[in-house]
C-alpha cells in the first residue's frame, strides 16, 4: 500500500458510542435514528420504499441527512460509495432482493472492495412476499456471502434488532442486514438476543441432533424441536444470525457434540446457511451427519408466507419430519 | 476562490510532457491505451494543473476538489498525470502495468485516495461523483467534483439515473467531462449507439452543458470557468476529442488498443519533442 493511502481501504477508525436506545430498539427504523440522533455522519438513503424499510422515521426527523435517491437502487449504491469516501456512514435501504442480486456490481466496486462502511439494509427475506418472484430474495445470502469484506447478519426477530444493528454500525466495513418487518412478530416482551459478528447463539439445548438455522427459521427450528422431543429426540437449536463470518467455532462443537447437523433456510439450499456449514465440515473434516432444509432450487410464487413456507416443507412441523427421518437412516438404521 | 491559471504556453508544453510519457510507458509494457492517452492530454492538463485545487503533499485532504476517471482505463495519461503533477516521482511510470505494481491497467483504491473510486466497471464513476457532492455539500465544503466519463460509457443505463440525480440534488458542485473521442472496443461509437447530441440530452436532463474542443486548452479552462460560475445545477463539459491527438500521424485513428511499432513509437516522441514539424 502506498504511502499516499492514509485513507486506507478501511475507510476509518474512531470509538464510537452506540446509544442505549438504539441497542434496545426493537425495530430497525428506531435503532437507526437513535443512532443517527448521536452520529452526524450516519446518512439514510432510500430508493422509494420509506415507510416498507422503516426509514420514514429517520425522513422525518433529520431530513438534511435523508437522500431519497428514487427508484434508483444502482445509483444509491454509487452514491453511498461516494459518501462513504467523503467521511459518511451510509445506510441504504431498499428490498433483499433489489439491495444485492439487482446492484451487486455496483457493490462489488463501490462497497465491498474498499471496504467502506456502506451498510445494506434489506427488508423481504426469502419467501417472506406475496409479490412473487420478482421480490422474493432466495439468493441474495449466497451472493452477498461470496463477495470478499462483506458481512452478512440475518437476525432472529425484533429481540435481536438493536444488538445486530449496533454490531452493523460498529463495522468498520461493509455489512448487509438481512431483516424482516418486525410488524410481522411483535414481540417487544421477549428478552433481547445479543449479537456479536462471528457468533451464533444457542436458542436452545439438546442432545441428538443440532438445528442450525437464520431469521425467522430460528423460530421455526424451535417449534421443530418440540416435535422432534415428543418424538424421543433431543435438539440444539442455534441461531447463526452471522452469515457471514460464520461461527466455524459453534458448528465444530456441535459436530463433537451431536450425531447430526441439519441447516434451515429462508433461502436457496444452494450457497446459504447450509452451504456455509456445509462447507466448514468438509474443510475441518468433521465426522457429524448432516442435512440441509432451504428452497429447493426453484422458482417460488406469489402468496402468503405461511402458505409458501408449507409449500416448500420449511415449517417447524416439516423440519421436524426431514430430521427425525436422517436421524433414523444415517443415525440409528 | 481564484485560482492560479499558468500560461497557455506552460499548459501546452506539460500536455507535451505527458504525451511523451503516454508513449513512452506504453511503448516500453505494449500494454494501455495509447490513441486515448494522446486524446485526452489536454482535458487532465486542464484539469489538474490549472483547475483542480489540491495538495500534493497531503493527497488526503478534507476539501481537495475530486477527481474519478469512471472508465478508469485511461490510466497511463492518468498515472503520467499524478506523476508530473508531483505525487510520486516520474521514475514510478516504469513499474506500470508490470506484475505486482499499483499501476494497473484500470486504476484501483489500491494506490490511494488518488484515486478516489475503483471504476472500470462502466457506468458507476458519475453515481459516486453524486454521492461525494452531496456530502461535501452537507459538510459545507467548497471542494467540487469532477468526473471524466468515456463517450461509449454513455451507454450504460445508470449514467443516466446519476445524471437525474444530479440534477435533481442541484449539485452545481459536480462537473463531468464527456471524452467525446467516438471510439470505443468495438469501433466508431455512432455505429453502436448512437449518442449525439450529448449536450442536448444532459440538458433536457436538468443539467446545463457545452460543448468543446478537447484538444483546445483555451476552450477546456473557459468551460471550466463557466462550470465553477454556474448555480443551482450540474454541469457537463461535452469534449470534442481526437484520438491520437499531438502526433499527427495518429491523429483520429479508431483503434481501441493500438500498439506503435518500436519506430513508429520513435516517431511520435520525435514529433512530441518538435524535432519534426
Amino acid at each position: 500500500m502506498s504511502a499516499t493511502n492514509a485513507r486506507g481501504m478501511g475507510g476509518f477508525h474512531d470509538t464510537r458510542h452506540i446509544s442505549p436506545s438504539a441497542l434496545s430498539a426493537r425495530s430497525y427504523g428506531r435503532a437507526l435514528l437513535a443512532a443517527a440522533r448521536e452520529d452526524q455522519r450516519i446518512v439514510c438513503l432510500g430508493a422509494d420504499l420509506s415507510a416498507s424499510t422503516q426509514t420514514d422515521l429517520f425522513r422525518d426527523e433529520l431530513p438534511t441527512r435523508f437522500f431519497m435517491m428514487g427508484i434508483q437502487e444502482a445509483n444509491m449504491v454509487g452514491a453511498a460509495g461516494g459518501m462513504a469516501r467523503a467521511g459518511d456512514i451510509p445506510f441504504c435501504h431498499s428490498f433483499c432482493v433489489f439491495i444485492t442480486r439487482r446492484v451487486y456490481d455496483q457493490i462489488a466496486m463501490q462497497v465491498a472492495y474498499p471496504k467502506l462502511p456502506v451498510k445494506l439494509v434489506g427488508f423481504l427475506p426469502g419467501l417472506a412476499t406475496e409479490l412473487g418472484v420478482s421480490h422474493q430474495a432466495i439468493d441474495d445470502v449466497a451472493l452477498m456471502r461470496s463477495l470478499p469484506n462483506m458481512v452478512v447478519v440475518e437476525p432472529c426477530g425484533p429481540e435481536q434488532i438493536g444488538s445486530a444493528f449496533a454490531a452493523a454500525l460498529s463495522h468498520d466495513g461493509p455489512v448487509y442486514l438481512r431483516l424482516m418487518t418486525s410488524s410481522a412478530r411483535p414481540d417487544d416482551g421477549k428478552p433481547a438476543v445479543p449479537f456479536t459478528i462471528g457468533k451464533a447463539e444457542i436458542a436452545r439445548r439438546g442432545q441428538d441432533v443440532a438445528i442450525i438455522a437464520a431469521g425467522i427459521m430460528v423460530q421455526q427450528a424451535l417449534d421443530a424441536a418440540d416435535a422432534l422431543m415428543e418424538r424421543g429426540i433431543s435438539a440444539t437449536v442455534v441461531n447463526m444470525a452471522s452469515l457471514k463470518p460464520l461461527d466455524e467455532t459453534v458448528v465444530k462443537e456441535l459436530a463433537q457434540t451431536h450425531k447430526l447437523i441439519v441447516t434451515a433456510e429462508n433461502h436457496s439450499r444452494i450457497g446459504g446457511l447450509g452451504s456455509a456449514v456445509a462447507e466448514t465440515i468438509a474443510l475441518r473434516g468433521l465426522r457429524v451427519g448432516f442435512g440441509m432444509i432451504g428452497v429447493d432450487d426453484v422458482f417460488s410464487e406469489g402468496a402468503k408466507l405461511p402458505y409458501l413456507l408449507e409449500k416448500h416443507r420449511l415449517t417447524g412441523k416439516h423440519i421436524a419430519n426431514t430430521t427425525e427421518a436422517l436421524w433414523r437412516d444415517r443415525v440409528k438404521p | 476562490m481564484t485560482r492560479h491559471v499558468p500560461p497557455i504556453n506552460d499548459l501546452e508544453n506539460i500536455a507535451r510532457s505527458l504525451r511523451r510519457s503516454v508513449v513512452s510507458m506504453i511503448d516500453s509494457v505494449r500494454v494501455g491505451y495509447l490513441l486515448q492517452g494522446l486524446g485526452a492530454a489536454d482535458i487532465f492538463t486542464a484539469l489538474f494543473f490549472s483547475e483542480l485545487n489540491l495538495k500534493t503533499e497531503d493527497p488526503n485532504w478534507a476539501d481537495r476538489d475530486r477527481f474519478i476517471l469512471s472508465t478508469a482505463h485511461n490510466t497511463a495519461l492518468l498515472y503520467a498525470t499524478f506523476a508530473h503533477r508531483g505525487y510520486f516521482p516520474i521514475s514510478r511510470l516504469e513499474t506500470y502495468t508490470r506484475d505486482g505494481s499499483e499501476l494497473e491497467v484500470n486504476a484501483s483504491e489500491r494506490m490511494g485516495s488518488i484515486i478516489e473510486a475503483t471504476c472500470g466497471s462502466l457506468g458507476q464513476g458519475l453515481s459516486v461523483a453524486v454521492g461525494m457532492a452531496l456530502s461535501l455539500r452537507r459538510r459545507g465544503s467548497e471542494a467540487r467534483v469532477y468526473v471524466v466519463l468515456g463517450d461509449g460509457e454513455l451507454q450504460e443505463g445508470q449514467v443516466w439515473e446519476a445524471a437525474l440525480s444530479a440534477s435533481s440534488f442541484g449539485l452545481d458542485n459536480l462537473c463531468m467531462i464527456v471524452d467525446r473521442n467516438y471510439l470505443q472496443a468495438e469501433g466508431h461509437s455512432d455505429r453502436v449507439v448512437k449518442m449525439d447530441p450529448i449536450p442536448e440530452k444532459f440538458e433536457s436532463f436538468g443539467w446545463k452543458a457545452t460543448e468543446v474542443d478537447g484538444n483546445n486548452l483555451t476552450e477546456l479552462l473557459d468551460a471550466l470557468r463557466s462550470a465553477r460560475a454556474t448555480k443551482g445545477k450540474p454541469f457537463l463539459i461535452n469534449a470534442l476529442t481526437k484520438t491520437g491527438a499531438g502526433v499527427p500521424f495518429l491523429e483520429g485513428q479508431l483503434s481501441h488498443v493500438a500498439l506503435l511499432a518500436p519506430e513508429d513509437a520513435q516517431r511520435a516522441l520525435a514529433h512530441l519533442e518538435g524535432q519534426v514539424k
